[in-house]
């Protein structure tokens, strides 16, 4: 009886026991190559934005520079900064984090992932206005691009009990994200309460994020697109050498002939695509919207602190929207300043002086390559402020961050004593 | 508070096999200790409805005191009489609350009904039999309190497979012989491994991977498209894997504790007609609805002579029975289509078998006539399986 029965449980007992080691090993279970790296600073996966394996490997080279953003960066189109990196081989490539629907929740997390390589480095922050919406971060789409990793991370490094964690641990809590799995939910209350997490927690938690960490490894490099293709098709449209008159010049050629089938100066497939049928629908739709009044304000701080803690000088770039099409809409452009004004105001008082402003350019022709997303000569201003903040020394900023940033009032405050 | 939906997790398997061991080690000591299956079951049942779904917890304990006494009352009657509106009445009482459950989505805008919880249908299939073969005085020693046993066995309660009263009593009152014992547990982990494979990779692949896509392409191509052909196979492919791998589940862990469930699913895809299908899928509910309302009402119409000929009789009693069926999966015109749908496939099939003999020397069979008769049933169920999936509704919906 005894021989049968370890013939029947002796290779579940076995195989359970690779799989424990496998999982809670202390060993890193993978290794990423140069080319996975390459391949994912342009990939715009969500599993590498989610993760950590990739973008710590690729950000622990000095080349690669963090790119922070949202659905701006999967336009490729030749003034797009990975293009214009890749073309005249400069000294950065970015490493593009964003996709539609990442905010400034989504970013603070998964930063916690990277946050040794955020430490004394460069960085660049594009910032939506599009984000700053009433109802803030979208629960959906923060779940989307959450992953407990993030959490347990982000727990496990707590020491302090400042308003930042406690504001970060309430947010997290109001995503249901935040509530899947029981510890993590307990522990983020404990931190929200202004606690420290249990030591019977911690153990939980650094076990799980071992877990994590090697689902991680193993599985985030396998799903990955390529946009490589579509970076080299657009570089090729480039000239040899870089000018910037001469830049100009094919962008509005280029602007010109890709937003030829409608008024607004939005690029052609999109107008068809989501415009064209409704377009009645839009006029003076956006009357009441406003981005002056949002719990994004204080999200955003999130990230601004996180920047101060890890020393990083970061490039904001603030875009506009595409002033034919606002005025159709009637978005106002009254809110739109104040909007402006407030963001700056967050950001200059708090130390974070490089801003590349570009909120009143709305009105450049085929500066928007749509509504709402830079384009062919967007990019190209963007590019004027860039290219020289990463490729020359810089002077570390110091940063003074406010506390106030993190209320309710400033969330709804709409103007700004200046 | 700890809650599982059953077979949802490691951590599920995890408490299984730490709750299973003694009963294993009882049995290959030849004991059966109830006491310790009934702690188990009640166990189980606290993490299924306790916690978030305490609701569901009420109405369970509500509704297991509602059927326990009506069926312990009908088999008390029937020892002494037999009158055949007592039998009805007892029937429909039993299936009240369930009708009562499928009917309040359709009436309030989805809404579930309160009296609801996870696997009623399955409770309700088991007290209907019961009071079935009390009537056919199949079944007379009745007691209530292994009843309750039966109704609540653990790894089947959420989605079967369903167990007949007799049975699964036979099993129980027993303990297997060594051999036949170490057989079970053997069986049983295949089953739960294959489980695994069906349930956490195939349909994973096909439910979470795959569908989610094709449903996104074919909902913004409006109307008919490559994807919504894609999105009829590959839902089908998810429905089996994800529920043939549950009933793997639930088989293996009866095994282990000495009780043969019957199986689910054999191979279904491999069926060549229509009826075989139904013999190869979902085979408790199949059989059960096979032997508690096709046969019933074949019995009935043939005693009354409402047909005249056997073939009508047939043929009107599988329409009434798949449409029933269609109904018990939910009152939304898609599950009632597909019962019907159903329903014409076995008329026609039936039909087609017969005509098929007359003409022998006419048609043609051989390999390639099965593969082609294998295609058809494959192909006509996924259609019907795209219908069940509530596709077609959401797509009309959007537009």
């Amino acid at each position: 009886m005894a021989k049968k029965l370890f013939q029947i449980f002796g290779p579940i007992l076995f195989a359970a026991i690779l799989l424990v080691v496998l999982l809670f090993s202390p060993f890193k279970l993978s290794h990423i190559t140069a080319k996975t790296e390459r391949k994912a600073a342009t990939a715009l996966s969500p599993n590498v934005l989610k993760g950590q394996v990739i973008k710590e490997a690729a950000l622990n080279h000095q080349n690669f520079v963090p790119f922070f953003g949202s659905s701006e960066f999967s336009r490729f189109d030749f003034a797009h900064p990975s293009v214009l990196a890749a073309k005249y081989q400069r000294k950065y490539t970015p490493f593009l984090m964003g996709n539609p629907g990442t905010q400034s929740l989504t970013h603070y997390f998964q930063m916690q992932l990277i946050t040794k390589q955020l430490e004394n480095r460069k960085a660049v922050f594009v910032i939506s206005p599009q984000w700053f919406v009433k109802k803030g971060t979208r629960k959906d789409a923060f779940s989307f691009y959450y992953s407990p990793l993030q959490a347990t991370t982000w727990l496990l490094n707590r020491n302090g009990h400042t308003k930042q964690d406690r504001y970060a641990a309430q947010r997290l809590l109001e995503m249901p994200a935040g509530n899947a799995n029981h510890t993590i939910k307990l522990a983020l209350k404990r931190v929200a309460n202004g606690q420290s997490i249990t030591s019977h927690q911690r153990n939980t938690l650094t076990f799980k994020q071992r877990l994590l960490q090697h689902e991680d490894q193993l599985f985030s490099s396998l799903k990955m697109k390529n946009n490589q293709r579509k970076i080299a098709q657009a570089e090729s449209e480039l000239p040899q050498k870089y000018q910037l008159s001469h830049l100009d010049q094919l962008a509005i050629k280029q602007g010109k002939k890709q937003t030829s089938n409608n008024r607004f100066e939005i690029d052609n497939r999109f107008y068809q695509k989501r415009l064209q049928k409704k377009e009645k629908r839009f006029k003076n739709f956006e009357k009441n919207w406003s981005y002056v009044q949002s719990p994004e304000f204080s999200d955003f701080e999130l990230v601004l602190n996180q920047f101060a803690r890890t020393h990083t000088n970061v490039m904001f770039v603030i875009p506009p929207v595409n002033q034919k099409w606002s005025d159709y809409t009637g978005l106002s452009p009254k809110m739109m300043r104040q909007f402006d004004q407030k963001i700056r105001y967050q950001l200059q008082s708090q130390g974070f002086t490089n801003i590349c402003d570009l909120s009143d350019k709305g009105n450049v022709p085929y500066f928007m390559q749509d509504t709402i997303h830079l384009g062919w000569r967007g990019w190209l201003a963007v590019d004027q402020k860039l290219d020289p903040f990463l490729t020359t020394k810089q002077s570390t900023p110091t940063y003074h961050i406010k506390n106030q940033f993190y209320t309710k009032s400033w969330q709804d405050q709409v103007h700004v004593n200046k | 508070m700890l809650s599982f939906t059953p077979y949802e997790n490691p951590t599920y398997f995890g408490i299984l096999a730490i709750a299973l061991l003694p009963i294993v080690i009882g049995l290959l000591c030849k004991k059966r200790f109830h006491w310790y299956e009934t702690i188990i079951s009640i166990f189980f049942l606290v993490l299924t409805f306790g916690g978030p779904k305490l609701t569901q917890g009420y109405a369970l304990i509500a509704y297991l005191i509602y059927e326990v006494v009506l069926v312990w009352l009908y088999t008390s009657y029937r020892k002494h009489k037999n009158q055949t509106s007592i039998f009805v009445g007892a029937v429909i009482l039993a299936i009240i609350p369930l009708v009562i459950v499928k009917l309040t989505p359709a009436i309030q805008n989805g809404q579930q009904s309160l009296i609801g919880f996870l696997g009623i249908s399955y409770l309700t299939f088991k007290a209907v039999q019961t009071i079935m073969e009390s009537r056919d005085g199949v079944l007379k020693a009745f007691n209530p309190w292994f009843f309750l046993q039966f109704l609540v066995f653990f790894p089947t309660i959420s989605s079967g497979p369903i167990d007949r009263y007799r049975r699964f009593k036979k099993d129980y009152d027993h303990v297997p012989d060594t051999d036949k014992y170490l057989q079970l547990l053997q069986k049983g982990v295949h089953n739960i491994f294959m489980g695994f494979v069906y349930k956490y990779m195939l349909a994973y692949l096909f439910g979470t991977l795959l569908l989610p896509k094709l449903q996104q392409q074919a909902l913004s191509a409006h109307g008919l498209s490559w994807s919504l052909v894609g999105v009829m196979y590959v839902y089908s492919m998810y429905l089996f894997f994800d529920f043939a791998g549950y009933s793997l589940f639930a088989v293996g862990t009866s095994y282990f504790m000495g009780i043969e469930t019957p199986i689910n699913f054999n191979a279904p895809f491999k069926s060549h007609n229509i009826k075989e299908f139904w013999n190869r899928w979902h085979m408790t509910l199949s059989f059960w609805f096979r032997d508690y309302i096709y046969m019933r009402l074949v019995f009935f119409f043939m005693k009354h002579k409402v047909f005249k000929s056997p073939k009508t009789t047939a043929n009107i009693t599988y329409i009434i029975n798949m449409t029933i069926m269609g109904f018990w999966h939910g009152v939304t015109w898609y599950y009632v289509t597909y019962g019907i749908l159903h329903g014409i496939a076995l008329v026609v099939n039936d039909w087609w078998l017969r005509y098929k003999k007359k003409h022998q020397k006419q048609i043609p069979h051989n390999k390639f006539t099965e593969i082609f008769a294998v295609f058809v049933t494959f192909n006509f169920v996924c259609f019907t399986f795209l219908l069940f999936s509530g596709f077609l509704n959401t797509m009309l919906l959007a537009k």
